[in-house]
């Protein structure tokens, strides 16, 4: 019988034949997820419903040898999503309900496919929220950012996913069903929480709410150099002050924007600075007047703050659609990711521009300033390898100039199968034996989602070339 | 063929970041990614690029109700609305297609055929038409023109001076099911100090180009735009008329001038004082009214701000939003009539945000949505009115 079928008719017989789809259409959308270089076709897709639908999954597939790599949204950008070795992909997508909402203490348990923004608007009448807000927040769900561990720009005062996570039902590699929770012991919930779906697929999980903070106050200046605007962010936080988010846009980003939404700014501007504070109202206004004071001691060209909630939401639409602004500039983007220490990044991004000029790419950054997390997002046309290649490559001397400057290779986008190759450059062999020694805790083996994170695992080398579209 | 646009260049702006995803009705429904607007998209850019045949793709565009909550999502501005019509045309429509396409927009015919339709036993389409059309049982009660409404004379003494003119599109399946609408559009005008010149032609090509029918679509726009006087406002109460009519320069550039004096009746009432008028007008004590977005007002024209302005300036009108109120409720041009399921589905969603919000009137911009929520409103005992926004700002006379 042919691959396809075996698989479609032996996973009907667990779950029903209308929670699997296969065929051409469906292999071509499920081959990659946000991050463009990569792909590697499913045989079949399946949307289980539930906790039980995605164990009966895994130990068919478990049975019959076959791979199996979770899905949600297919925001992630390092591929990890990207089924490696074919097989089944596990979406999430019907498994899209909030379950239990726990007012008293402050907890709410929730479906994998349930979307980032979802959560928060399912108590926003009670003035609560979830605080991991990634760009992606419409969209990403809640098993994608345990997955990736995703951070956003509130991220700096209120941290990445981890924190948020209270406990968490894991369907292991070998189809077991766990029930993870906060307490002594092993902290299993860490173990899980950016294992980028290598140790199994999460079904649900409780997550933290947190109070909407009483006052927010935000604040927008531009800068005639990138130094000027790195110092002044080094200033706003020795002077004390914690924001909730303190960004960093540069120039070729504000072009895109202005030429997507029409973003106003002065012509010298080289970098912008967009700063959230919150907290109590007397505490948030002195925040955001020492802010304001750094902006003029660093010499910003302009400055404004949002006077409400709408002018807010504008200021902050500029900078969560940054990204996709850029596809007005060309047909695929590569958002990287690294870290760096802050005083590094005027130095780090005359790197940037140095190495995206020398391979004959586009590149514009973002910056998650407050914690040194910088997105360098590299523009090009998919359909030319050359280009594609270009873009790995420059990628790699980005990475290598972050740990050089002593960063690490990843903030919160994940190794996937994008940086295997740059996992050798942090960790030495002993630390990635380790790693791969704490994956079989959950009795994890080779089919749930192969080929990610861990550089060298078997039977993945000779497939790199067919993912990068090289191989054809 | 329409050589100035180029399918493949419209689908690279794709960068398939996903954002679109939680806007689009049929990936909601489905949660299959082929039923995306960033799936479809790389579907077509698959085909372009040879990777996988034409008749693959067919089901997944066929699926989609054209109704652009895709676009407003997009950070990336890509023109989905044009990807898919150029994909469809592509395609080539089913002749089956093209001929419900034929009856419905030309006025006379249309007639006819409704007319014909309520004779036969039951009201839906039959079972024999709609499975050669859809492949499977009709959802949709065959329409039936919404009777007169015997509204008074207006009195001359109380109205302002007229200011101006503008051309109200009659349109097709708007003249011949909702001819009340353009009555109560002409009294509102006339309300703001506008008189109104009316245009006959028969079809602006809306439903053809959505069907992909680009060069049919082309020759109607072009006797539609030859029969509008010069510079006065053109005035639309049909969404997806004016969606297609501010859109005429994808069709023929010679167009554009045409396209850009376009405005929905909501715009031009806004902007003339309707909301001051409105203060003079008795109103509806106590009444709970809601709006639903058609999506080529909304997503197609960017239009929803000015709706609503006007309905919460009805003196002791209680406005409340539903939940989604800008996603599809299924009805999509002829969508209920060749995707059944997908639109009843969504139809059911729909209805149950109105229900939930206490309502007891939702107004909304558009024939073809009117008349499919209208539909759930009969099954259900019409305990909810379903009216266009134009009939319930009028009624705030009395
Ligand atoms: C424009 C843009 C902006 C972004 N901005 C940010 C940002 O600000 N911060 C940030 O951190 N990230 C950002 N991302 C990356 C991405 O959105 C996040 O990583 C997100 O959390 C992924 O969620 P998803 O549902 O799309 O997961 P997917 O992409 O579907 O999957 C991601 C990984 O999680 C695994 N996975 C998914 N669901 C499960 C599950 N239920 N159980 C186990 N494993 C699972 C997959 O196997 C895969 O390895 C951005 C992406 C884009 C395209
Ligand atoms: S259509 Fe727009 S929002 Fe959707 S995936 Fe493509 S670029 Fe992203
Ligand atoms: S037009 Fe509507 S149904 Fe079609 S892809 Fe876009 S959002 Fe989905």
């Amino acid at each position: 019988m042919p691959t396809t079928d075996r698989l479609r008719d032996g996973l009907a017989r667990e779950i029903g034949a209308e929670r699997i789809l296969s065929g051409p259409s469906v292999e071509r959308t499920y081959e990659s997820d946000a991050y463009n270089v990569d792909r590697s076709q499913p045989t079949v897709v399946v949307l289980p419903e539930s906790t039980d639908e995605v164990a009966k999954v895994v130990r068919w597939c478990r049975r019959e040898g076959i791979p199996f790599t979770a899905r949600g949204a297919g925001t992630g950008l390092s591929g990890g999503a990207m089924p490696a070795l074919g097989g089944v992909v596990i979406s999430t997508k019907k498994l899209n309900r909030i379950l239990e909402i726990d007012l008293p203490n402050r907890r709410m348990r929730a479906q994998a496919g349930v979307t980032n923004i979802a959560l928060s608007k399912a108590v926003a009448a009670h003035g609560l929220h979830f605080a991991p807000d990634p760009s992606s927040q419409t969209v990403a769900t809640l098993g994608g950012n345990i997955a990736e561990n995703s951070g956003g720009p509130h991220t700096l005062k209120y941290g990445v996913t981890a924190p948020h996570i209270l406990g968490l039902t894991l369907i292991d590699a070998e189809g077991e069903i766990l029930e993870l929770e906060r307490g002594f012991g092993p902290d299993w919930i860490g173990m899980v929480v950016g294992s980028e779906g290598t140790l199994g697929v999460v079904t649900e999980a409780w997550v933290r709410l947190t109070p909407v903070p009483e006052h927010v106050e935000t604040a927008l200046a531009c800068f005639g150099t990138v130094r000027e605007a790195s110092e002044c962010v080094s200033a706003i936080i020795s002077r004390g002050v914690l924001p909730a988010a303190l960004e960093m846009m540069d120039r070729n980003i504000l072009m895109a924007l202005r030429a997507a939404f029409g973003l106003e700014f002065p012509d010298a501007t080289q970098a912008m600075l967009l700063v959230e504070c919150d907290g109590p109202r007397e505490a948030c206004r002195q925040e955001i007047e020492a802010v304001e004071q750094a902006f003029r001691d660093f010499g910003a060209i302009t400055q404004q703050r949002a006077r409400d909630a709408a002018e807010r939401a504008k200021l902050w639409t500029a900078r969560k659609k940054g990204v996709g602004a850029m596809g007005r500039l060309a047909p695929s983007v590569v958002t990287h990711d690294g870290v760096i220490p802050r005083s590094k990044l005027p130095e780090m991004l005359d790197a940037v521009y140095e190495i995206a000029a020398r391979y004959q790419i586009g590149v514009a950054n973002l910056f998650h300033a407050g914690d040194g997390n910088l997105h360098p997002c590299f523009y090009f046309d998919d359909r030319d390898p050359r280009q594609v290649e270009a873009v790995v490559a420059a990628g790699t001397e980005v990475i290598q100039k972050c740990i050089e400057l002593g960063g690490s290779v990843t903030g919160e986008h994940g190794i996937g199968v994008e940086k295997l190759d740059l996992m050798g450059l942090m960790f030495s062999p002993g630390d990635l034996a380790y790693q791969a020694r704490l994956k079989e805790i959950f009795g994890t083996n080779e089919l749930c989602n192969p080929c990610k994170v861990l550089p060298n695992q078997r039977g993945c080398q000779e497939h790199r070339l067919r993912w990068r579209g090289v191989a054809t | 063929m329409s050589n100035h646009h180029d399918l493949e260049e419209l689908t690279t702006h794709c960068i398939r970041c996903g954002f679109c995803l939680e806007s689009c009705p049929t990936f909601k429904i489905t949660g299959a990614e082929p039923e995306s607007p960033r799936g479809r998209i790389y579907l077509v850019r698959g085909a372009l690029e040879g990777k996988l045949p034409w008749q693959e793709i067919q089901e997944p565009l066929d699926h989609c109700l054209g109704c652009r909550a895709c676009e407003t999502a997009c950070p990336s501005g890509v023109e989905y609305g044009a990807i898919l019509e150029l994909a469809r045309e592509r395609l080539g429509s089913k002749p089956a297609t093209k001929a419900l396409l034929t009856g419905l927009t030309n006025p006379g015919l249309a007639k006819i055929q409704f007319t014909l339709g309520r004779m036969l036993p039951g009201k839906r389409m039959p079972a024999a038409l709609s499975r050669l059309i859809a492949g499977s049982p009709a959802e949709a009660d065959l329409p039936r023109p919404q009777p007169t409404i015997p509204w008074p004379e207006l009195d001359e003494s109380k109205l302002p001076p007229v200011t101006g003119q503008v051309a109200l599109v009659l349109g097709c399946v708007m003249r011949v099911l909702y001819d009340p609408v353009h009555t109560a559009t002409k009294r509102l005008l006339r309300r703001v100090g506008l008189e109104t010149v009316e245009i006959a032609a028969p079809c602006c090509g809306a439903l053809h180009a959505h069907a992909g029918m680009l060069d049919e679509a082309r020759t109607r726009a072009q006797q539609m735009a030859a029969a509008i006087p010069p510079g006065i406002p053109i005035v639309l109460n049909s969404a997806g008329c004016g969606s297609t009519m501010r859109e005429y320069g994808f069709l023929d550039p010679g167009l554009s001038g045409i396209a850009n004096r376009v405005r929905d009746l909501s715009e031009i009432l806004l902007e003339h004082g309707m909301v001051e008028a409105l203060r003079e007008a008795q109103g509806f004590g106590g009444k709970r009214i809601t709006y639903h977005d058609a999506c080529h007002l909304a997503h197609g024209q960017k239009v929803t701000q000015p709706p609503r302005e006007l309905l919460k300036a009805i003196p002791g009108a209680e406005f409340v939003e539903i939940d989604e109120a800008d996603t599809c409720c299924g009805s999509a041009g002829i969508y209920n009539v060749v995707q059944p399921q997908m639109a009843r589905a969504l139809l059911e969603r729909k209805w149950g945000h109105i229900a939930a919000s206490g309502a007891s009137l939702v107004s909304t911009g558009n024939p073809g949505c009117l008349a499919w929520i209208e539909q759930k409103s009969r099954e259900t005992g019409q305990q909810i009115a379903v009216e266009h926004t134009a009939i319930t700002l009028e009624r705030a006379w009395g």
